[in-house]
């Protein structure tokens, strides 16, 4: 398990339900799965070079056989490959393909949502559900491949798993609060956000209050942008308003950090000059600059936390935030990267297979869940090697709305997880 | 024109010698010094805007900071920049601010502004002044789709920027039709011709008979950017910023002298010009 990371593609392929004609085809190799040297700035229609089109006919040839037989086909392992369809509306398939170790079903359902949320917000759910110019649909879609992209290749993200927001911790959140609800009045719209690399650090009530997936999508969004002073996209929110277009402004405060805005046809984006950001942000500039350094950390410094904790995923199931950090003790092995994968490893482990299904995803197994006499409330496992007392240890602990999982180094004594969980959860729960 | 209030409110000093008409454009290097920000001044003033040899990237709530002694006027204008779908707008855009052009093409998704600062020295008065451009781009397919895109775009737009790319001969092609369609309507504003990628020769589908048959019916100021990426620091991974902006800095000279003549004319420290775009 601890072996995972960059070994592997994933492939992801689009496809019109009815008529099995490819809409495009993205790898997490590089995005495009056709690295267009040749004028790269003339995209036509996606070539599929990533895979033969006949592994393309095939595969989508026996969800749909299987679909004529009311058979559904959900998924499907090889020795190497793990692939899973999906449906959407009866109009778009999502088909993906995962080469990358210890990869599994649910990650990969979950991408898939993502994906068509992603599509969704972009696009709009009636040109995807109404295909009347399917060459008009594959052109509008290019403007998803970078969101798309990002949702294939490695973030340091989360939420595309867990579905929850990623979110940051500021030292002075309450100030910032304050001045983003004043200046979302001043500027005519609830919804807004501040976001620093992806990540929310306050956001207005009504903000908080956007479903699934846009509440994710947006932030990520964001993220996964070159930086621009200022933006104003047309977005469909796919839970809230999937076919009428919103606008997603954005303002670059700082670099890395940036105030998001959805709001209807005003205010324009000339409205929100440097003049009146000042005059908003400017006696907040101390504040707005202690939050740059908490992408990664997204705890705020001094936050006292045991050594032995190399990383930490904090999720409260009912608001759908997430806290997600692998920066504690960042000297010491693994690496990031390692700890980001042994953690979305771990999540997915506990959550397909130990705790119980999480509110809002099926409600009725939900319900059964409750009635079960045992839930689990804690696990622990021992990941990389087979030596006693050299893996690292995972443990997860689910306590009411919160689940903690934990990535502590090999050091760590193995009797004390569940104390050092159940602490550690304890001085996080007024944060998140 | 200068937009008020940020961070100064500033009037172009009086131009005590004749320039040309409104129409045609100031001729090169005679209101902005060409190759001041090679010299020992103007590298000082750059640093402003370096960080460890690197572009520096302003938040909105910040800008360059000079010394107090030398502190200067901000002149701040908005810029539209147009042209055909894929020609490289948002990587052009990119190149100017200092930034990593992207190797996939990415379509993009709605308006999106970039803040570039470049300070520069007018010939009449060895005046410094930081122009602070702030370039409007936006994504054709949203542009057609959405009917506040252009609007937004052209509200209070001080230049258009018209790109083509010297290897697909449409996007040339189509530089009348929307010189006519976006400019035609907004007369005492700056246009500029930009065509890029024209290190690629081998394949260019522009030959300069049709640069030259255009600068002759427009009279507009034709400039060329190369499409080779920018130099990298040491490290190998990092963009050069000072080679990058001397890879720029004809198009940021030549945007700031447009402008600040324009400027001159519409405050009426020019003689008038007798007539407007010859037709």
């Amino acid at each position: 398990m601890g072996e995972e990371g960059t070994e592997g593609t994933v492939h992801l392929l689009c496809l019109a339900a009815s008529s099995g004609v490819p809409l495009f085809c993205r790898s997490s190799r590089g995005g495009a799965p056709a690295r267009q040297q040749v004028g790269p700035w003339r995209s036509g229609s996606p070539k599929l070079e990533g895979l033969p089109f006949s592994v393309i006919g095939s595969l989508n040839g026996v969800h749909m056989f299987g679909q004529n037989l009311e058979v559904q086909l959900s998924s499907a392992r090889t020795e190497d490959t793990t692939v899973v369809w999906k449906s959407f509306h009866d109009s778009i398939t999502l088909i993906v393909l995962s080469s990358e170790a210890g990869t599994s079903e649910l990650r990969l359902e979950r991408l898939l949502q993502m994906v068509f949320g992603a599509m969704v917000l972009l696009v709009g759910l009636e040109e995807l559900t109404n295909i009347s110019n399917i060459e008009r649909l594959k052109k509008e879609l290019r403007a998803s491949y970078g969101l798309i992209d990002s949702l294939l290749g490695d973030s340091e993200l989360i939420g595309d798993l867990t579905q929850c927001v990623d979110c940051v911790v500021p030292p002075e959140g309450s100030l910032l609060q304050e001045a983003l609800s004043g200046f979302a009045e001043a500027a005519g719209t609830n919804f807004a956000s501040l976001v620093v690399s992806g990540r929310v650090v306050v956001a207005t009530e009504s903000w908080w209050r956007l479903g699934t997936p846009e509440a994710v999508l947006l932030p990520w969004l964001v993220g996964s942008l070159p930086p621009q002073a200022a933006r104003d996209y047309p977005v469909y929110l796919p839970h809230g308003s999937p076919t009428v277009p919103h606008r997603l402004l954005t303002l670059t405060l700082l670099p890395g950090l940036e105030l998001c805005l959805v709001c209807g046809p005003r205010p324009p984006l000339s409205q929100l000059d440097p003049q009146l950001l000042e005059r908003w942000w400017q006696p907040m500039l101390d504040p707005l600059r202690a939050c740059l350094p908490l992408g990664p950390r997204a705890l705020p410094a001094g936050f006292p936390l045991h050594t032995d904790i190399l990383g930490l995923l904090l999720l409260h199931l009912e608001l759908k935030r997430c806290l997600f950090t692998v920066e504690p003790s960042g000297d010491k092995d693994p690496s990031p990267e390692q700890r980001r994968c042994v953690l979305r490893s771990f999540y997915t482990l506990v959550t397909a297979v130990h705790f119980p299904p999480e509110p809002g995803q099926q409600e009725d197994k939900a319900e059964d869940a409750a009635q079960q006499p045992q839930v689990p409330k804690a696990c622990y496992l021992v990941s990389g090697t087979e030596e006693p007392g050299t893996g690292w240890r995972l443990v997860a602990l689910q306590s009411g709305p919160r689940r903690l999982l934990l990535l502590l180094s090999a050091q760590s004594p193995v009797h004390g997880l569940r104390g050092l969980a159940t602490r550690t959860l304890h001085a996080l729960t007024p944060l998140l | 024109m200068v937009r008020a209030g940020w961070p100064r409110d500033i009037l172009p000093s009086p131009c005590p010698i004749g320039c040309p008409a409104m129409a045609r454009p100031p001729a090169p290097g005679s209101v902005i010094a060409p190759d001041w920000h090679e010299s020992a001044e103007g590298k000082e003033y750059l640093a402003c805007i370096l960080r460890k040899n690197r572009r520096r990237v302003f938040g909105l709530l910040e800008r360059p900071v000079l010394p107090p002694a030398v502190a200067i006027d901000t002149a701040s204008y908005k810029i539209f920049v147009s042209g055909k779908s894929g020609v490289g707008k948002t990587a052009l855009v990119a190149k100017l601010a200092g930034l990593e052009v992207p190797v996939v093409h990415h379509e993009t998704i709605g308006i999106q502004t970039t803040v570039v600062f470049w300070p520069a020295k007018l010939q009449v008065s060895d005046r410094v002044v930081m122009f602070r451009f702030e370039f409007w781009d936006c994504g054709e397919s949203a542009l057609k789709k959405f009917d506040h895109m252009l609007p937004a775009c052209k509200e209070k737009t001080d230049a258009f920027l018209f790109l083509f790319s010297f290897t697909d001969r449409a996007s040339f092609e189509d530089l009348p039709g929307q010189l006519t369609r976006l400019a035609g309507e907004a007369p005492g504003v700056v246009r500029m011709v930009i065509g890029s990628k024209f290190d690629q020769y081998m394949h260019t589908d522009v030959p300069e008979r049709d640069i030259t048959a255009f600068r002759q019916a427009w009279e507009l100021p034709l400039l060329r950017v190369k499409s080779v990426p920018g130099r990298r620091l040491a490290d190998g991974r990092t963009l050069d910023g000072r080679a990058g902006l001397a890879d720029v800095a004809h198009v940021l000279n030549s945007l700031a002298e447009q402008l600040w003549h324009q400027d001159q004319v519409a405050a009426g420290l020019l003689p008038n010009p007798p007539e407007d775009t010859p037709s």
